[in-house]
């Protein structure tokens, strides 16, 4: 399989989560995300703009300005941007120079999530970013936080959709379906989207299972996993116990991959769940359930990257890469797309 | 095995595509003998993503028919085919209008995309009848990416070409050809200058396709995409030729060796000794089972690779192809 080309090889025409609603407040936000600097900020009504990080007047930071009304001030001579990165005022003359403009990206928010669109404009219009029911409908419990890693976002995308690392990193976070006579892994896939699905026989859970459900962890449950490949942004997860009374306990796992540069992603991630609501014992327990599994992932990818330096390079696949194989194919012919045509070459 | 041994996690990959019901949640008459439908997802869940050129399966109880999405990508809560009325087709069309209403459930597989629409500065695209179906959001991406276009769209009579009112607004950009008041499509005239930054999309029937295919080959390798809707008629083997004799095909990954007998494909023997490769049209046509050929020189008989493609000889579509030499090496 060829590499997905190019030190940044990630679409641009997508929508990527550059930070949380939280995080983007009356005040100048600075920002590296998508291979370039960003400068976010909210409105007076409460729209989040985001723009770059750089006054195309001497290149000064805008985010050392100040924030003014909606305006941005740069520090340095004191151009002023509206919040679509018109230039509007240059203190030194009368009238703005020609081409004094910062570029501004489409942005949506859905909270808990600041989405933007690095690409071409045009083509976000009418697009949404991905739903997440679980962040928005009633009845959930959600927790999060954010990390970077010094990996290239593809290989997360790998990490994600690969279920057999599990024993051997993550020993003693798994129920005994993962090693014993696992189920089959039934892999779907369309044009822009993998997702992995299995049901396991019944096993009994493990400690942090017991933990935050509070069933007993002397008895078995069916277990039910997904994953999917929602776009080159986005992975979601889902764990569920079906417990007693076919009761549903499900954790839904949310990691937005957002690429910092060709070696470097953003992870800003959500676990919600649909069970002990409001349990902040639970939450405790859960937090060091996914902070820890990425914790103990983390320095073997970041070793993996400093291998092969951030080409995908792998010599050998298995069977069960067969989801992350065909999440590098929908990058390629994402990126294929967008670099345009070079000839002679394959259909692809 | 002792349970004491490091972790064993033998699993198995089962490998499929997409399939979802949808529901119906709008029927047009687009032209004559022209129904459009647009589906949704009866919870209303966002639909997966897809790019100008994909199409999808429709699963009618025992017909597989494959129909270009021709809405907008951008709209991630609704899809919309357009399925003309072949009275002398296999019947999967006669059931789509005859059957199928706003209300009702149908499975559908994919979408999948083998007539992907690349970033160049200029295209020139040409539709016959329902040809026009990929063709509507490619000219609608082209806009948005500032390219340059011509849309020539032939047709058997004006009141046979659907969406009509869609192309409307591009003005002279689309150049309308109905045959009964205008003849065939002018080909040679449209594409007598290869041009080096321009890629010729088409897609419509056979006719067009072997034409659009004989006016560019003088065009520079890879200038010309085409999308059939039913298989390309192969020629026959010469009599005594490999055609039809048995051959065997080595999996190179699975490290399985089968013979492929006379009138059974590869894909089918494949199956038979426990290697499932995914596949859907079985005629050469959509390129799900497109395989990489490590060794040996396939007999290619599918609809989807040019002349170049067949000649190097890296992959095949192995639900028709079949091989001349004795022996096939394939990355499966």
């Amino acid at each position: 399989m060829n590499d997905p080309a190019g030190p940044e090889n990630f679409p641009l025409n997508c929508w990527y989560v550059v930070a949380t609603s939280d995080e983007v407040g009356r005040s100048l936000l600075a920002r590296q995300a998508l291979g370039r600097r960003l400068l976010l900020f909210r409105t007076g009504d409460g729209r989040a703009a985001v723009l770059d990080d750089r006054c195309p007047h001497r290149a000064a930071p805008l985010s050392m300005g100040t924030l003014e009304g909606d305006r941005v001030v740069c520090a340095y001579h004191g151009f002023t941007y509206a919040p679509d990165g018109q230039c509007v005022r240059v203190p030194s003359q009368r009238h703005v120079p020609y081409g004094a403009q910062v570029r501004s990206y489409p942005v949506l928010e859905r909270p808990p999530f600041v989405w933007v669109w690095p690409g071409n404009p045009a083509r976000s219009r009418g697009t949404e970013p991905p739903d997440l029911p679980a962040l928005r409908e009633p009845g959930w419990t959600v927790l999060g936080g954010a990390r970077e890693m010094a990996v290239n976002y593809l290989l997360l995308h790998d990490n994600a959709l690969d279920r057999t690392h599990f024993p051997y990193v993550h020993p003693h976070r798994i129920h005994r379906g993962y090693v014993q006579d696992p189920p089959p892994l039934r892999i779907e896939v369309s044009e822009t989207t993998v997702s992995y699905s299995r049901t396991f026989t019944p096993a009994p859970l493990i400690g942090w299972q017991h933990d935050a459900t509070g069933l007993p962890a002397d008895t078995e449950y069916v277990q039910r996993e997904t994953g999917t490949f929602v776009s080159p942004a986005l992975h979601v997860d889902e764990m569920d116990i079906i417990g007693p009374d076919q009761r549903v306990y499900q954790g839904v796992f949310i990691r937005a991959f957002t690429p910092v540069d060709a070696a470097r992603t953003l992870i800003i991630w959500r676990g919600a769940r649909n069970y002990a609501p409001g349990d902040e014992s639970v939450t405790a327990r859960l937090r060091e359930v996914y902070d820890g599994t990425m914790t103990e992932d983390q320095p073997l990818l970041e070793a993996i990257q400093a291998t092969t330096g951030g080409a995908v390079g792998y010599q050998v696949s298995a069977a069960a890469d067969a989801a992350a194989i065909r999440a590098y194919q929908i990058v390629e012919a994402l990126l294929a797309e967008e670099k345009g045509w070079a000839y002679p070459r394959r259909r692809d | 095995m002792s349970s004491e041994e490091a972790p064993s996690a033998a699993m198995l990959t089962v490998f499929s595509e997409r399939r979802s019901d949808l529901l119906i949640t709008a029927r047009e008459m687009r032209a004559e003998g022209v129904v459009s439908l647009t589906l949704a997802d009866p919870g209303g869940a966002q639909l997966p993503g897809w790019t100008p050129g994909a199409h999808i399966d429709l699963l009618l109880n025992d017909a597989v028919r494959q129909y270009s999405l021709c809405g907008t990508p951008g709209d991630q809560h609704s899809w919309r085919i357009a399925v003309l009325l072949d009275p002398d087709g296999r019947g999967g069309s006669r059931r789509v209008h005859d059957t199928l209403q706003v209300g009702d459930q149908v499975a559908v597989r994919g979408p999948r995309n083998h007539f992907p629409l690349h970033s160049v500065p200029r295209y020139i695209f040409l539709a016959g009848g329902i040809g026009i179906t990929p063709i509507l959001p490619m000219v609608a991406a082209a806009t948005e990416a500032g390219a340059d276009w011509q849309l020539y769209y032939g047709g058997r009579s004006q009141a046979s070409m659907a969406f009509l009112d869609e192309l409307e607004p591009y003005g002279e950009r689309v150049a309308l050809w109905p045959q009964d008041t205008r003849g065939l499509l002018p080909l040679d005239e449209i594409l007598q200058n290869p041009a080096d930054s321009t890629l010729v999309y088409c897609c419509g029937p056979e006719g067009l396709l072997t034409a659009a295919e004989q006016r560019c080959a003088a065009w520079p390798s890879g200038s010309l995409h085409l999308e059939r809707f039913a298989a390309k008629p192969q020629p026959e083997p010469a009599a005594g030729q490999a055609g039809e004799a048995p051959f065997e095909v080595v999996c190179q990954r699975s490290g399985l060796t089968i013979t492929v007998p006379p009138g059974q494909s590869i894909i089918d023997a494949l199956d038979e000794n426990g290697v499932s490769v995914l596949s859907s049209c079985l005629e050469g046509v959509c390129g799900t089972c497109e395989t990489r050929v490590l060794e040996g020189v396939p007999d290619h008989r599918d609809s989807l690779l040019s002349e170049d493609e067949r000649e190097a000889n890296e992959y095949m579509m192995i639900c028709v192809g079949r091989s001349k030499s004795d022996r096939l090496v394939l990355d499966l």
